[in-house]
């Protein structure tokens, strides 16, 4: 229950986004981000986006490894 | 892989400093790090232990019992998270109450719940609304709307929890936490730095596998320096200040009380209930039902794999009798739990 899944923005209005998680359409809440937009990337916990995020895990990591691992 | 994250696996693999533990509070880590075969990449100086971050596994038996008497005794259709139905009480779970007549519906979300309750006015409908941070603001979404329709057959039965207290309490467990990332999306970074200033260390971690190892390999880094520090390795969701409009939302709805964690027992002030103002949403006071303690079986050792003080296979239940498909502990129910962890991607 407390799995958060990253989705993409199909559709936003009035509180609500369409969001499509790995092919699964749904309707969960987008009012806690401000400025939210189709095609934007989110994470969704319990009916909510709660977070607007990056799809780029891979380059962020190796920016970190970079920074503290030398 | 890149080159980068190969460098992380090799460090982890190699790692020949002292001795440390890192507890992944993250329910959703834990199965991460299992799933993707971390564990088996780590030097035997690097100990990995799970902890209380699992909400299905620190609810309570009272919890349940109080559910099972709501749906049994007050006809009151329960309306939850599909891991919670087969989570044991002090005598029943909800899965044996159904088989008695409770009327127990699963919901992917609070505001699915507030809606079934708009849409079936002839019945009166409590959600049980369990989690952390991450999910408390839909609970408080799901009281709004309710509220602002006018409906009345709509309540909570709360056992929110949020992670500081938890993060406390654990201390002297771990030498550095893995800090659950989605939490701190809608907290921000003070709750560490909270920590950090007590001198606990911590590394916020996503969850895929880049992340978790790069979050892994800096933590083990950083801890060589002998110094407390904090970093923060998903700042592709992490931000400093976290959610302003989801904390907004659940401080206008909710007030910290204290909080029973299964197996672990009270921690001051690291619960969420409704304030007053919001009573009519709070089902026991709407019902009168009670809040119990309730009891686990004395065999499970949940508490201790929960505090990270005992590994799965050291509980007696662990694999015999208590397995996915009849659990006896909480944390051999859900996804997230350690023990089913344990049980899905740990033996051999």
């Amino acid at each position: 229950m407390c799995v958060g899944l990253s989705a993409r923005v199909l559709k936003v209005s009035n509180g609500t986004a369409i969001i499509d998680a790995s092919g699964a359409k749904r309707s969960v809440s987008s009012e806690l981000i401000a400025d939210l937009e189709p095609g934007d990337y989110v994470m969704v916990h319990a009916g909510s986006a709660i977070a607007k995020i990056t799809d780029d895990d891979v380059n962020e990591s190796d920016e970190l490894m970079k920074e503290f691992m030398n | 892989m890149t080159e980068e994250v190969k460098k992380g696996i090799e460090f982890l693999k190699n790692y020949d400093g002292k001795k440390l533990r890192i507890m992944e509070v993250c329910g959703t880590h834990t199965h991460e790090i299992f799933r993707l075969g971390i564990r088996k990449l780590l030097s035997d100086k690097i100990e990995l232990i799970s902890g209380p971050g699992c909400p299905v596994c620190v609810t309570p038996a009272g919890f349940i019992d109080s559910a099972v008497e709501l749906a049994l005794d007050h006809g009151v259709t329960i309306c939850t998270f599909g891991d919670l139905v087969r989570v044991p009480g002090s005598e029943t779970s909800l899965q044996k109450a159904r088989g008695i007549g409770a009327k127990v519906k699963v919901v992917y979300s609070p505001q699915d719940a507030e809606k079934y309750a708009e849409e079936h006015p002839e019945e009166e409908v409590a959600f049980l609304s369990v989690g952390f941070e991450t999910t408390t603001p839909s609970s408080c979404i799901a009281v709004r709307d309710a509220e602002a329709a006018g409906i009345k057959n709509f309540s909570l039965v709360t056992a929110n929890k949020t992670m500081p207290g938890a993060y406390e309490a654990m201390a002297d467990y771990t030498d550095i936490y893995l800090y659950p990332g989605h939490v701190h999306a809608i907290t921000g970074l003070k709750d560490c730095e909270d920590m950090l200033k007590k001198g606990m260390s911590g590394v916020v971690a996503g969850f895929t596998a880049s992340e978790l190892i790069s979050a892994l390999a800096i933590a083990v880094k950083k801890y060589q320096s002998g110094e407390p520090f904090l970093v923060n390795a998903y700042p592709r969701v992490v931000t400093e200040e976290g959610s302003l409009k989801a904390k907004e939302l659940v401080e206008h709805y909710m007030q910290p009380c204290d909080a029973e964690w299964r197996g672990i027992g009270l921690i001051p002030a690291s619960g969420m209930e409704l304030r007053e103002e919001f009573a009519q949403f709070d089902a026991l006071k709407k019902y009168g039902v009670e809040k119990t303690s309730g009891h686990s079986n004395p065999g499970c050792r949940c508490g201790e794999v929960l505090q990270g003080q005992c590994q799965p296979e050291q509980c007696p239940l662990f694999g015999k009798v208590c397995t996915p498909e009849h659990p006896i502990g909480a944390c051999m129910v859900s996804n997230e739990g350690t023990c089913s962890a344990h049980y899905l991607y740990g033996r051999n």
